[in-house]
């Protein structure tokens, strides 16, 4: 079969730092290429490629064979007439990627009008049986802010392929999914396919290709290391660094023994919690222990964050009280924050702000330097700005601060979902020593059913509406 | 509609402080300025050379200006109440019919004004932020900045001794011909325009900076489709809401332009009101200001809301 895409010997770089280094690949209707690889790999980039909008200062070559026809890689706008036509691309994060004053309909009914040069009562017409394809008839007259993430991502791929592209391209389409709608995306991506479209996905989520098959690409620092089919690549790695990839997912991880509780540091009885007039949960028991990891788990929307903010003191629940334990300051009650970034300033360079809090809770600088040291943290980072290093490092810096005023207590607001999964595993595997080392007990809270078996002497399910 | 409810509301109780605030207001200043209301009032009337200390006192008397100033107060919140403004001190003229008569010359003005920012302001910021450090970029923002730190008094003057005497194309004064709205609402509207042209320059560059008109590009729109369905209406909404800020400038310079061009409005009038101590004319004028002020922001806050469904 003629591929619907080819590139071949990709190569970029930016000054001496080689970002690509000889990518070919061939996407064939009906079978879903994935590419999988970390932040850095170059899979984004490849992505671009694709597109044609590799950024002009990266010195890219390579041939990109797209619709019929071949161009150079790295040529601006070479493929800028194929968007839409012969290559759709869909969006990152959709809820953003829709114009937020546009009801749904004239979003997608775009496709068919420009793209397509239909008339504009019949685009309007096609954008209705897109949606409806997709079960989404009832919501034709809503604006974007009136719709669910699931819902905002099948109206992004209708608007994506409504001017007919045979080429569906996903860049991490499931960043900052739960599992119920990462599922989703997956059945959708794979409707496309079944409609005789092509499909190129990148991803860092391992459970993302598993579920596409079809072919696996596998990319570290700008290099393919390993690809063939998708069931044989994960089924048996041959390259080190697929397997180190696999060995990282949270099923995988080693057992460990499970910290016994001691003396009970928190507890909660009949606790209530609402969000805009609506019950989120109610006669909420719970008492954690010493040293004791407790995963709460459930569907996005249904109180895990407000339950974790009761628990510190931060939000006050509608019934019910929290226990903490007597003589001890409030700070030794912390949190750390899904995203890392935004729980830093974001001019100030992360040495000043970790002396700061040092001296806020007057532990002497060896100190964090010690702890610094056991997370892996090299010194001469914190002489960056939180956005000059990586997510995975941030948030190792950012457990460094949460445990500087010694918590008995550690409310983990899905500290890894923004993490690579090889720094996801690091990440939990220095919490869960610090952990058994202090005694510090840990309500976690994540999306990811694997990880909270993995890691939790028990579990919480919140219902969810 | 509970978002159009609620800005109604919120507005309607804005008017009823304007109310109760500005006649307040107005009738302790005009206590407090140097001067002798009376003997003022006498001039307004008979004029500067043949007033005397007898027509004042007559004055005094027959208005009750030597009642307490609470009794005074009390009486013009009571007639208020009815809906009644009184007469003007000087004229003798209902203030409700003066008022009337120069609402609709202030309004036209305003909304003249108005028009003159709303065409000149958002299409120059679009295309200043369409093509951001361009010609049109640097060459309107340098305009808009120095029109707008020109006092209105200073720009009213300098459009005078431009079109009105240099080049002899428009009157510098009168209100009988259309071609008088001219200078009055450019000086007025100019400096709006400048204002809102920065705001929607800005608004327009971080439009096309949003994921979701780059996903509109990606889809295969030209930029020229993509602008055109992405961005006026996602830009409007904050040159608007600024606008809604920017109203009080507009109260206030019809003030100044009115008196400027002898422009026969509200503001005008005030002004009069005010040198003559014509107590009744001053509340009924600086209300109607502050009304006016009030009902333009509920149109403001209406359009906002007409535009963004997020606001519903």
């Amino acid at each position: 079969m003629t591929p619907a895409l080819t590139i071949e010997d990709l190569h970029a770089h930016a000054g001496d730092a080689v970002l690509l280094r000889g990518v070919s690949l061939a996407v064939v209707p009906g079978v879903p290429l994935t590419i999988l690889g970390e932040t850095g790999s170059g899979k984004t980039l490849v992505a671009e490629a694709a597109m044609g909008t590799l950024a002009p200062e990266l010195a890219a070559s390579g041939r990109v064979a797209l619709g019929g026809a071949v161009s150079e890689a790295g040529a601006p706008d070479a493929r800028r007439g194929l968007w839409g036509r012969g290559i759709a691309l869909l969006p990152q994060e959709p809820w953003l990627a829709l114009d937020p004053t546009q009801r749904v309909l004239a979003q997608v009914a775009e496709g068919h009008r420009f793209i397509r040069g239909l008339a504009a009562s019949e685009a309007r017409a096609r954008a209705r049986e897109d949606l409806a394809a997709l079960g989404l008839a009832d919501a034709v007259r809503r604006y974007p802010h009136q719709l669910s993430g699931g819902m905002a991502q099948r109206v992004a791929v209708a608007a994506a392929r409504a001017g007919g592209a045979p080429l569906l391209l996903a860049d991490e389409p499931t960043k900052g999914l739960d599992a119920d709608l990462r599922d989703a995306v997956v059945a959708l991506l794979r409707g496309a396919l079944e409609a005789g479209g092509a499909l190129l996905c990148i991803t860092h989520d391992i459970a993302v290709a598993r579920a596409l098959g079809g072919e696996i690409m596998v990319m570290l620092r700008g290099e393919v290391v390993e690809r063939g089919p998708t069931a044989q690549v994960l089924g048996a790695p041959r390259h080190a660094y697929t397997r180190r990839l696999l060995a990282a997912e949270p099923q995988a991880w080693a057992e460990r023994a499970r910290p016994v509780p001691g003396a009970e540091v928190l507890s909660a009885t009949g606790l209530a919690a609402e969000r805009g007039g609506r019950r989120l949960f109610a006669g909420l028991d719970l008492a954690v222990g010493a040293g004791e990891w407790v995963a709460v788990t459930g569907p996005s929307g249904c109180g895990k964050t407000t339950l974790g903010n009761i628990l510190l003191g931060l939000l006050q629940p509608v019934a019910g009280a929290v226990r903490r334990r007597g003589g001890l300051a409030r700070t030794r009650y912390q949190k750390l924050y899904q995203d890392p970034v935004a729980t830093f300033a974001p001019r100030l360079d992360l040495r000043t702000a970790l002396a700061e809090a040092a001296r806020l809770h007057a532990v002497p600088w060896a100190q964090v330097a010690a702890m610094l040291d056991r997370l892996r943290v090299a010194d001469a980072l914190l002489d960056r700005r939180p956005d000059q290093v990586s997510g995975g490092e941030l948030q190792r810096i950012a457990i460094a601060r949460a445990l500087l005023p010694d918590p008995v207590f550690l409310f983990a607001d899905e500290p890894t979902s923004r993490l690579d999964p090889i720094t996801q595993q690091e990440t939990m595997e220095v919490l869960r020593d610090v952990s058994a080392e202090r005694g510090l007990a840990v309500l976690l809270v994540t999306h990811d059913q694997a990880m909270a078996r993995k890691v939790a002497g028990r579990q919480l399910v919140l219902p969810g509406p | 509609m509970g978002g159009v409810a609620r800005a109604l509301l919120r507005r309607a109780v804005q008017a009823a402080l304007v109310v109760i605030l500005v006649s307040a207001l107005c009738f302790t200043l005009v206590r407090i300025l140097p001067g002798d209301q009376a003997l003022r009032i006498a001039e307004g009337r008979y004029g500067y050379d043949r007033v005397t200390a007898a027509a004042a006192d007559a004055v005094r008397a027959e208005l009750g200006l030597d009642r307490p100033a609470i009794e005074q107060f009390a009486a013009w919140v009571g007639r208020l109440a009815r809906g009644d403004l009184g007469a003007s001190l000087v004229t003798g003229e209902r203030v409700v019919a003066e008022v009337a008569y120069q609402l609709g010359h202030s309004l036209m003005l305003a909304l003249a004004a108005l028009a003159i920012a709303l065409v000149i302001g958002p299409i120059l910021g679009l295309f200043a932020g369409l093509r951001p450090g361009g010609v049109v970029d640097q060459a309107g923002m340098v305009g808009a900045a120095a029109l707008r730190a020109m006092p209105v008094f200073a720009l009213g003057i300098g459009l005078m001794l431009v079109f009105g005497v240099a080049l002899g194309w428009l009157p510098v004064a009168g209100f009988h011909e259309a071609e008088n709205i001219i200078l009055p609402a450019l000086a007025l509207g100019l400096g709006l325009a400048a204002a809102s042209a920065r705001v929607a320059r800005d608004a327009t560059v971080a439009v096309t900076s949003a994921p979701f008109f780059r996903f509109a590009l990606l889809r295969g729109l030209t930029r020229a489709q993509a602008v055109w369905q992405h961005v006026p209406r996602n830009a409007a909404v904050p040159v608007l809401a600024y606008l809604g800020v920017q109203l009080a400038l507009l109260v206030e310079g019809v003030v100044v332009v009115e008196s400027l061009f002898g422009w026969p409005g509200i503001g005008h009038a005030l002004s009069h009101a005010i040198a003559a101590r014509d107590v009744p004319m001053l509340q009924g004028t600086a209300l109607s200001l502050g009304l006016i002020f009030v009902a333009l922001n509920a149109a403001t806050d209406l359009a906002m809301i007409a535009l963004d469904p997020r606001r519903r």
